[in-house]
């Protein structure tokens, strides 16, 4: 009995120091920017003295606000057309039967096999030669439909029973009308799933904004982010995890609400992807 | 006035053919039941009608509009399916009406219709529930009333009952059968279940391999089945079939196999007199058993053979006496409970020779002794 | 039907267009820029061979190569082992379970370039919060990203911590599917905890070291805001990743029909290094 207790302590233990681990940081960093520069460097988390100058620094050299609503307009937006029209594709992949609905599928498993990288360069050639380098077009065209998205979707809708779709047929409906108004309240959790992955992926890109935009007011966040460090803007480190702050709250606020489908989404998404 | 007509319908799905020239007309306010087992074709049939399948060739008309080429919306009929089909995340109420809302038919008339088929279905005090706080049997009477408060031209029901549990089934199978006649709509009713179809049909439509294998009324079916395959799929228990063959005897034709030799009359087998190997058919309940009695060896008897029991299933009410043939095949006869032979008992089997069937080697009747009840 | 083939070619048609536009034709694009120069302000030139010729040739592709190579060696097990553990201690009787997932959870819902700034800091050699520890505890401060024998590993120490909750959830997601049958058997047989670790344990969990292994190693060659950000490929060019070798090459040299050379070089890596290790843990798991 008393060797179970001391097991149960030390794992306790051992949970504690590694959710530390995980958390302490972004306290630290979360704290930091409340302090004056010369206390930056201390461990604690509660600051002498409360400023928030790293924050007004950080506003005033580079505009935070227009990249946050740059991001949030980017990321909604390809968010959006991901479900709707993610959802339109996936519907006829799964429950409709048209000519060339096989190779549909075989290219968009093979799409998702293909690395990155390998397309960054002619997709970024692509933008020069429409003109869209510098413009929300580039951001939020290539991301409109989403593979892995597609896939989810369609696995789920294929386990919808086929008498529902045949009775809303017989009511009437449309195949359109058929997916947002019988389909789409049957599939919540795959919609919230492939929501929270696509918008995060969205939200946190950087190296395809940095590729294709160079006007700093078209800069989403996570971009102006890393030109501001990096440019040495910030000049001190309060002020730069300060910018990084205008980031990461929204997320961890959205985190803590709803960490179950956070952790479904970009798990499944990333096993599947 | 005919309400469904099917004109040579043929369907196939890539090379595959699932229904082969189905032609077939249904009476107005008839009952048809399309009976067969599974890859019979008989939901592709009512699927087409539904218009969720294409028709291949041929047509199909309703009411004697050509409807081969219109949306499901545009046919005026109404579905029951399998699985229901209700709309998991509506009430009751709104599974009723969608269909309604759907043709913008004035408000009143869906409140007046919705609570004249919850009337009739006892669904009212459920209206504001979602399917899955139902019972199988209240999802079954939803999806009724959602086809109901449409009143289409025909109701269409694809294997209605089979979720159901057997008792439920029972129950349910009686109420559809008194709420058509009632509402009087011509109703296409498919089942693999032959009691359904019997108990259901006003006529039967037998399919096997996407073909029609026989149309009649059940009795019809039941007395005078057209080959080996209706006769054994028409009846329960299932019709017993003993192979042998056609001998003349003084004047009289016996069907004589492995253990029995069996008199049948004589114009039954006028075309096929020939030894041909052919296959006799006699249903349970036609069986008459007696007490083991010492027969005279040899000479045909005619119209009995001996068995030797092996098992024996009371129901209740009758029971089922399975019994080897002395030397022969396995068969069954299904008895009242008067007097019960005991397994290991030799017993002999009295054929009435007005229920025999004889089916020639492609499976065609070639008996026509087994008359209809005028 | 004709109705449902139309719908479905209507409901597909778009995606069908944006395969075609931004999948189908970059694949096919990079192949035909390996076999051209181009800066995007003239016109494309005929290369023939030379892109082809200079990456085989080229230190700097190389090293970078290897510098991934460096990064897997460290990230791979060490993301294994610590994911392993943190998985077997959920898996048991806990009070707050999803408190504990979610603490781990965290870093992998923070972007890269946030995670990359902060260690940056954290890492720094001399107001670091981590050298300030060591100070703490007596040892002397470790210029971490500065020196070239430290500056891979620290990165992929930081990686591995970012990305452990996420390997954590597949780990805790296998053990929850070995059968209770199977553990109370072994239990009964009286097995120790290493040998029901060893015997049950880490062979049921076999597909997951698999996605484990295949995931990190394409993370890796992946690899490009953390030294982007935190040092710009130094010390030395010791934490120079491929994919920062290829941006510097389309971004800032303007070597379009290079960079996509190194793109294609880079698919045919990872495929080859996942196929290597597909056959050797497909070996192993013979034994």
């Amino acid at each position: 009995m008393k060797r179970n207790l001391l097991a149960r302590i030390a794992l306790y233990a051992g949970l504690t120091i590694a959710a530390l681990t995980f958390i302490y940081p972004f306290l630290w960093m979360a704290s930091s920017t409340f302090k004056p520069p010369a206390e930056v460097g201390s461990l604690a988390l509660i600051p002498h003295d409360i400023t928030l100058d790293n924050y007004r620094t950080m506003w005033a050299r580079a505009p935070f606000g227009r990249a946050l609503v740059n991001s949030i307009f980017v990321a909604t937006t390809i968010t959006l057309s991901v479900l709707v029209f993610g959802s339109m594709t996936a519907y006829a992949m799964a429950r409709l039967n048209f000519r060339g609905r096989p190779a549909l599928n075989a290219a968009t498993i093979a799409v998702l096999l293909i690395p990155g990288q390998l397309t960054l360069i002619p997709l970024y050639t692509l933008m020069v030669e429409l003109g869209w380098v510098d413009s929300y077009t580039a951001l939020i065209v290539p991301y409109l439909f989403n593979p892995t998205a597609i896939l989810m979707l369609r696995q789920f809708f294929l386990q919808i029973p086929q008498s529902l779709i045949d009775s809303a047929r017989m009511d009437g409906m449309s195949e359109p009308r058929i997916l947002f108004t019988i389909f789409w309240p049957l599939s919540k959790p795959v919609l919230s799933i492939v929501a929270i992955f696509t918008f995060m992926g969205a939200w946190n890109e950087v190296l395809w904004p940095l590729l294709v935009v160079r006007e700093q007011n078209l800069m989403t966040l996570p971009q102006l982010l890393t030109v501001f460090a990096l440019g040495g803007g910030a000049g001190s480190v309060g002020v730069s995890l300060a910018s990084a702050m205008v980031l990461v709250v929204p997320v961890v606020v959205a985190y803590a609400f709803l960490q179950r489908n956070f952790i479904e989404s970009m798990a499944g998404s990333g096993i599947k992807g | 006035m005919p309400s469904v007509s099917f004109e040579h319908v043929r369907k196939a799905f890539g090379d595959a053919t699932v229904v082969e020239d189905f032609d077939l007309t249904v009476a107005d306010g008839e009952l048809l039941v399309l009976v067969g087992g599974s890859g019979s074709g008989k939901s592709t049939i009512l699927r087409m009608v539904a218009g969720l399948e294409e028709v291949t060739s041929g047509s199909i008309k309703i009411d004697d509009r050509d409807v081969t080429a219109l949306p499901p919306r545009e046919r005026d009929v109404a579905m029951v399916f399998q699985d229901y089909g209700l709309y998991p995340h509506m009430s009751v109420r709104e599974n009723l009406s969608l269909g309604l809302r759907l043709r913008k038919i004035a408000r009143q008339e869906i409140d007046r219709r919705v609570t004249w088929a919850a009337g009739m279905l006892g669904l009212a005090p459920l209206l504001d529930r979602k399917p899955k706080q139902l019972s199988g049997g209240q999802r079954q009477r939803v999806a009724m009333g959602r086809a109901m408060v449409r009143e289409p031209k025909v109701f269409l029901f694809d294997e209605p009952l089979s979720n159901l549990d057997a008792s439920l089934r029972a129950q349910m199978r009686i109420e559809i059968g008194g709420l058509q006649r009632r509402l009087n709509t011509t109703t296409i009713y498919v089942t693999h279940d032959q009691v359904e179809a019997m108990t259901l049909g006003d006529r039967i439509v037998v399919l096997a391999d996407g073909r029609i294998q026989q149309i009649g009324r059940p009795i019809e079916l039941y007395r005078a089945p057209i080959n080996r395959f209706v006769a054994g799929f028409i009846g329960t228990p299932p019709m017993n079939f003993v192979d042998g063959g056609l001998r003349e005897e003084d004047g009289e034709v016996f069907f004589r196999a492995e253990g029995m030799s069996i008199r049948v009359p004589h114009e039954n087998a006028a075309t096929s007199k020939a030894a041909e190997s052919l296959t006799l058919g006699i249903r349970p309940e036609d069986l008459r058993l007696n007490a083991s009695t010492t027969r005279a060896e040899g000479g045909p008897a005619g119209d009995a053979f001996t068995g030797r029991v092996v098992l024996v299933e009371r129901l209740g009410g009758t029971s089922h006496v399975h019994f080897d043939v002395v030397g022969g095949s396995r068969m069954m006869a299904s008895v009242l409970n008067d007097r019960l032979p005991d397994v290991g008992e030799t017993i002999s089997v009295g054929v009435p020779p007005d229920r025999v069937h004889l089916f020639a080697a492609d499976g065609r009747s070639i008996s026509n002794s087994a008359s209809l009840p005028s | 039907m004709r109705a449902e083939q139309k719908s479905g070619s209507l409901m597909a048609a778009p995606y069908g267009v944006f395969l075609l536009v931004f999948a189908v034709y970059p694949i096919a694009f990079a192949l035909v820029l390996v076999f051209l120069q181009w800066d995007l302000v003239t016109a494309p030139a005929f290369a023939g061979a030379d892109n082809v010729r200079l990456l085989v040739h080229d230190g700097r592709f190389w090293r970078a190569v290897a510098n991934t190579f460096v990064f897997l060696s460290i990230h791979v097990p060490l993301q294994i082992v610590t994911a392993l553990g943190l998985a077997l201690a959920l898996n048991r009787q806990l009070a707050g379970r999803s408190f504990w997932r979610a603490a781990f959870f965290l870093p992998v819902v923070i972007s890269g370039a946030v995670v990359a700034i902060l260690w940056s800091n954290l890492y720094a050699t001399d107001v670091g919060l981590i050298n300030r520890v060591l100070v703490k505890l007596g040892a002397s401060p470790v210029p971490w990203l500065t020196d070239p024998r430290t500056a891979m590993p620290a990165i992929a120490v930081m990686v591995t911590w970012k990305n452990v909750g996420f390997y954590v959830i597949i780990y805790l997601a296998g053990l929850q599917y070995i059968p209770r049958s199977c553990q109370e058997a072994i239990e009964i047989e009286g097995a120790s905890a290493w040998q029901r670790f060893r015997y049950l344990t880490m062979p049921s969990l076999l597909p997951q070291h698999i996605l484990v292994v295949t995931l990190s190693t394409i993370n890796g060659f992946q690899l490009f805001i953390e030294p982007y950000v935190m040092t710009g490929g130094g010390p030395l060019r010791r934490t120079y990743s491929v994919v920062l070798y290829l941006y510097n090459n389309a971004f800032a040299y303007q070597k379009m029909g290079y960079a996509a050379t190194i793109g294609v070089a880079l698919a045919l890596i990872i495929g080859a290094v996942i196929f290597v290790q597909r056959r050797v843990i497909g070996r192993a798991e013979a034994l």
